[in-house]
């Protein structure tokens, strides 16, 4: 029972990630919404996944595994992203800017 | 500006790395304790990919991993803290550390995702770039304090610069709720630094 | 045993969810507005591909799929980091 409703969780914030990337102004607030919701939204989705399934215990670790490297790697890549668009050149909108302060 | 305070100034910079150096010398692990860990590390991954238990698999892989962990001992446990015995540390992160972490970021993780869900349905954005502060020095501790900042609610770190002594984070909040560096750096990095520094330098 | 219908369970609705979410991404991978926007896109339908991967191999019992999915998870983080270097390059011309 409790996997499908990590897996209903783990669907709603995908389509609230996906309405964010269309909805927001700017590329750094597309990569909040991007990087929270895809990632929570797999983990969970994935743990689920590891509940559901009736197989060898090498599996679900296996899975697991699968979990730990989006973990890691999916703030890794928006780090990179983020990084990059501002070397870009694309302006953010925002209030105060340190980062145009230390880098002119 | 005369001369003398920039010579000052270079030949100040010059002791504090050293000394830096050092200290950070010191506190760094043995090499066969780097070599043992790096090879559990691979085992188990190593085990838990090929999905097979039978006994020339495990010494196959047994010395392909330590041949690997003999020239790779540098890149993953550098930065680990030198304090207590190998398996007393083990066991401390087995049981102590990592369930920690592991439940923090899991409640951080649902909240930031239901924060973003009612930032997408009512827009109410304020978003700025600040720079925090943090006492980590060492690339693992700074890259997973990274990792868990942009997983935390409402921020996304942007970059990372290393002056002598002292790391800053710049950091993309999407609600400017303070202006101050230190009331900042407070509620972005919460209690995880606190956790990082028991086991990174 | 395969079975023939997937959406006998609720992961095969959740495969047709994610399938429509990737549909709404790409819009922004075909009209963003700049270069980086659409990296976002990218990466995301990625990410989505890649648990997509991972369902139908539990669904049809055929696991060995799951290892496809690290590959492509790794495959993703370094095409990631490659375009990001090159929106850095670009910008300092």
């Amino acid at each position: 029972m409790i996997e499908y409703l990590l897996l209903a969780f783990g669907e709603v914030v995908m389509i609230f990630g996906a309405l964010g990337i269309i909805r927001f102004p700017d590329v750094y607030t597309r990569l909040h919404a991007a990087t929270k919701c895809d990632t929570g939204g797999a983990m969970t989705i994935l743990l689920a996944l590891a509940l559901y399934i009736d197989a060898s215990v090498f599996i679900k670790l296996k899975l697991l595994v699968l979990t730990f490297l989006i973990a890691l790697i999916n703030p890794m890549i928006s780090h990179a992203i983020a990084k990059g668009a501002y070397k870009y050149g694309i302006k953010p909108e925002v209030v105060v800017d340190m980062y145009a302060w230390d880098n002119p | 500006m005369s001369r003398i305070p920039f010579y000052l100034k270079e030949r100040l910079e010059e002791v504090q790395k050293r000394v830096l150096y050092e200290s950070y010398e010191a506190q760094k692990l043995p090499v066969w304790e780097r070599i043992t860990l790096t090879w559990i590390v691979l085992f188990s991954f190593w085990i838990v990919i090929t999905a097979n238990t039978s006994l020339d698999n495990l010494i196959i892989g047994g010395i392909a991993t330590l041949i690997i962990a003999s020239f790779m001992r540098d890149m993953l446990m550098e930065d680990v803290r030198h304090k207590g015995h190998l398996i007393e540390k083990i066991i401390y992160f087995l049981l102590l550390y990592a369930p920690q972490y592991l439940i923090i970021m899991a409640f951080r993780l649902i909240e930031s995702n239901i924060k973003v869900a009612k930032n997408v349905i009512f827009m109410d954005i304020k978003p700025g770039i600040m720079k925090i502060r943090t006492d980590l020095h060492s690339d693992t501790g700074v890259t997973i304090l990274a990792n868990s900042i942009t997983l935390t609610p409402g921020t996304l770190t942007l970059d990372v610069s290393k002056k002598l002594g002292e790391t800053y984070l710049y950091v993309h909040w999407i609600y400017v709720e303070t202006l101050n560096r230190e009331k900042a750096g407070e509620k972005i990095k919460g209690d995880i630094e606190e956790w990082l520094k028991k086991i990174f330098w | 045993m395969v079975e023939e219908n997937l959406l006998v369970t609720p992961f095969g609705w959740g495969v047709l969810v994610l399938i429509f979410t990737s549909i709404l991404l790409t819009y922004r991978v075909l009209f963003g507005p700049t270069l980086a926007d659409r990296i976002v896109g990218l990466n995301t339908i990625t990410t989505k591909m890649v648990i997509m991967i991972a369902i139908l191999s539990v669904i049809s019992k055929q696991y060995f799929l799951i290892d496809l999915a690290v590959v492509l998870l790794m495959v993703n983080a370094v095409g990631g980091l490659i375009l990001s270097k090159y929106l850095e390059r670009r910008g300092k011309r």
